[in-house]
């Protein structure tokens, strides 16, 4: 479930030692810091235009510019063609839960919204603005973020505290004209219904008929679990886990829930504990299918569990760093099919792959908005994508080095958007990929020109070629 | 005060889902985990109304005094179906003297929980008739529900039935 620029390199990882890992990730924290040392940061605004001499500031600013003010202050739409508007997106976050480092402030939140910005850009070709904003309430974050919104063509939403980020992501998807986006929800679910699909077909399972258990009642399972039930899930069959147990109608602490956390509260009244009462164990009896995302201890899911699963189980065991079980692990226990949110592992469940993309399809058709037909349109594309490739046990999602499939994802959505009529834009499935594929090249190719010509210094800790 | 309901729709096919009866002195053991239950929500809303640790004797003997008190409504909701004859709800209401003022007995209702899974569905609305109903036998002109100030799903369930605030309870520790 993380980025790919949160997960490890291939190399040097040894599940058995976890102090192994531990080293692995203080190094790379402490390379982290000393770039951070060197490039002061990973943006400046450079502009898409020529300027040759201040002559031409007559154009690109006053007195000629207020003539493209005039144009947008009678038609507002406008600001989508004559501005930057239209493939500009803020990243914004509260600091109230990034990473996994908790509730660390806007300050401390931007070196990670300026690595999410440099992915949008490299993946996606969105130019997105890192905007870590100081408020204290889940209204005021919403009312911040309604007064920004002016300026940007979308909004993602990031690092926000469960069960904050769902009253946030549904007033500012109400309320605002644009498409806003909560990764840790949507871009989480979507990645990880694209892999469940496929899993299913390698294992020769019906979604209609599997019994699944969800581990962790976060952002990324109750949407998981949402869109599973939108597919065609039983609710019946679907057992959510978290760290009280089984969240079943009779729980004590049910009442709170009401209060606090609606979203949770619906899901134990509409899936009644899957029929299950008690602990984890007990929920994974006669299970198809584990979807972890809860604590990284891999400890956490014993194998004896995954022993008392059907024939052939699918376990998604997500938590970053370190999955609830290891791999090796659950494969030994009889697991099918062992996905985790890592890329040192086969079957990364991956948002990266799922965010640059939608924004793109998103941003291309101009949508109002990103609702669940969007998301699940989006999943069924990289699903559709791996399963071309081929299906293996290894190989039920494409990897971040299948560059191809964000283009296609991206037309994917643009085209659902276009069916749903929330498009601004309305092309063909092929004008959306040809646009897609055009504008997620330029970053790359400007990124090449720059370091070529010496305006982006190498790194400095790495001998040049 | 809890939700019971925010469906408007009629009463109509609540009795299908909950039969509200008189509560027995063998419903007890069922019913007090469910006032127990509500007081712990009315803790969620405002720290004075921190549940005592012997809270469990007490509403074992509040319930036996209801019993024995004819101005008290008693009533337990019974599951129907599968649930047939299982306790998933509890209604607490007295009738009271008002010396000062007209209508002379009010009916209060003091406490009304139904577990998550039973409320909606216009079910609220039928324990809401029903309690209503025995008041008004005791004698009551007047209806009156007491739940806790920033508990606002309660304020709106009553809002939508014709209540409105008639007098504020304010309070401080000392």
């Amino acid at each position: 479930m993380g980025d790919v620029a949160r997960s490890s390199p291939p190399d040097a990882v040894d599940p058995s030692s976890a102090e192994a890992e531990a080293n692995q990730t203080v190094e790379l924290g402490r390379r982290a810091v000393r770039l951070a040392r060197f490039y002061h940061g990973k943006f400046e605004t450079v502009p898409s235009v020529p300027v040759r001499s201040l002559e031409d500031f007559a154009v690109w600013y006053t007195p000629g510019i207020a003539a493209v003010s005039e144009e947008i202050r009678q038609e507002p739409e406008l600001s989508f063609e004559l501005t930057g508007r239209w493939n500009t997106i803020a990243i914004v976050t509260d600091g109230s839960r990034v990473l996994g480092l908790g509730d660390i402030g806007p300050e401390a939140a931007m070196p990670v919204m300026e690595g999410k910005a440099l992915l949008f850009r490299t993946l996606g070709g969105v130019n997105a603005v890192p905007l870590p904003v100081a408020v204290g309430s889940a209204e005021e974050l919403v009312e911040t973020v309604m007064r920004l919104a002016p300026a940007f063509g979308g909004i993602n939403l990031e690092d926000i505290a469960s069960p904050k980020c769902f009253h946030v992501l549904e007033e500012l998807a109400r309320r605002l004209p644009i498409p806003v986006w909560h990764d840790d929800q949507l871009g989480t679910a979507a990645a990880t219904v694209a892999g469940l699909l496929n899993a299913l077909t390698l294992t020769d399972r019906a979604l209609g008929e599997v019994r699944t258990v969800l581990l962790g009642a976060g952002a990324a399972n109750l949407v998981t679990a949402r869109l599973l039930v939108t597919l065609g899930h039983d609710p019946h069959r679907l057992t959510v886990v978290d760290h009280k147990g089984i969240l079943d109608a009779d729980r004590e602490d049910l009442d709170e829930l009401m209060l606090r956390n609606r979203w949770k509260y619906k899901l134990a009244l509409q899936t009644l504990g899957g029929g299950r009462r008690g602990s984890l164990s007990d929920a994974l009896v006669d299970a198809d299918v584990l979807i972890a995302a809860s604590t990284p201890d891999p400890n956490t899911v014993k194998p004896e569990m995954v022993r008392s699963m059907r024939a052939r189980p699918i376990v998604f065991a997500l938590a970053n760093p370190v999955p609830e079980i290891w791999p090796a692990t659950a494969r030994e226990a009889g697991a099918a099919i062992v996905a985790t949110g890592r890329g040192d592992f086969p079957n990364q469940v991956n948002n990266s792959l799922v965010f640059p993309a939608v924004f793109r399809g998103v941003l291309d058709a101009r949508a109002s908005r990103i609702p669940d037909e969007i998301v699940l349109a989006a999943a069924k594309e990289l699903a559709r994508h791996a399963a071309e490739r081929g299906l293996t046990p290894e190989h039920i999602l494409p990897t971040m080095e299948e560059r191809e499939v964000f283009p296609f994802v991206a037309a994917a959505v643009a085209t659902e958007a276009v069916r749903l009529g929330i498009a601004r834009r309305k092309f063909s499935r092929e004008e959306f990929l040809a646009q897609a594929r055009e504008r997620m090249s330029r970053p790359a190719a400007l990124s090449k020109a720059l370091t070529d010509a010496g305006l982006i210094h190498p790194m400095p800790d790495e001998p040049r070629e | 005060m809890t939700h019971p309901g925010t469906s408007a729709a009629s009463s109509h096919g609540a009795e299908d889902r909950i039969r509200l009866r008189p509560a027995r002195r063998e419903d007890l053991p069922h019913l007090v985990p469910l006032l127990l239950r509500l007081k712990r929500l009315n803790e969620e809303f405002d720290p004075l109304l921190k549940v005592r640790t012997d809270a469990e004797a007490r509403a074992q003997a509040v319930l036996e005094a209801d019993l024995e008190n004819p101005q008290s409504v008693l009533l337990a909701a019974e599951g129907s179906g599968a649930d047939h004859g299982k306790l998933v709800g509890i209604v607490r209401a007295t009738v009271r003297e008002r010396p000062f003022y007209t209508p002379e007995k009010e009916g209060v209702i003091l406490d009304i929980y139904l577990l998550p899974l039973y409320r909606r569905h216009g079910v609220g609305e039928y324990l809401l008739e029903e309690t209503t109903r025995r008041l008004a036998e005791r004698g009551a002109g007047i209806v009156t529900a007491e739940f806790p100030t920033q508990n606002e799903i309660a304020a709106r369930f009553y809002a939508k039935r014709g209540f409105r605030p008639i007098t504020a309870l304010h309070a401080r520790t000392l």
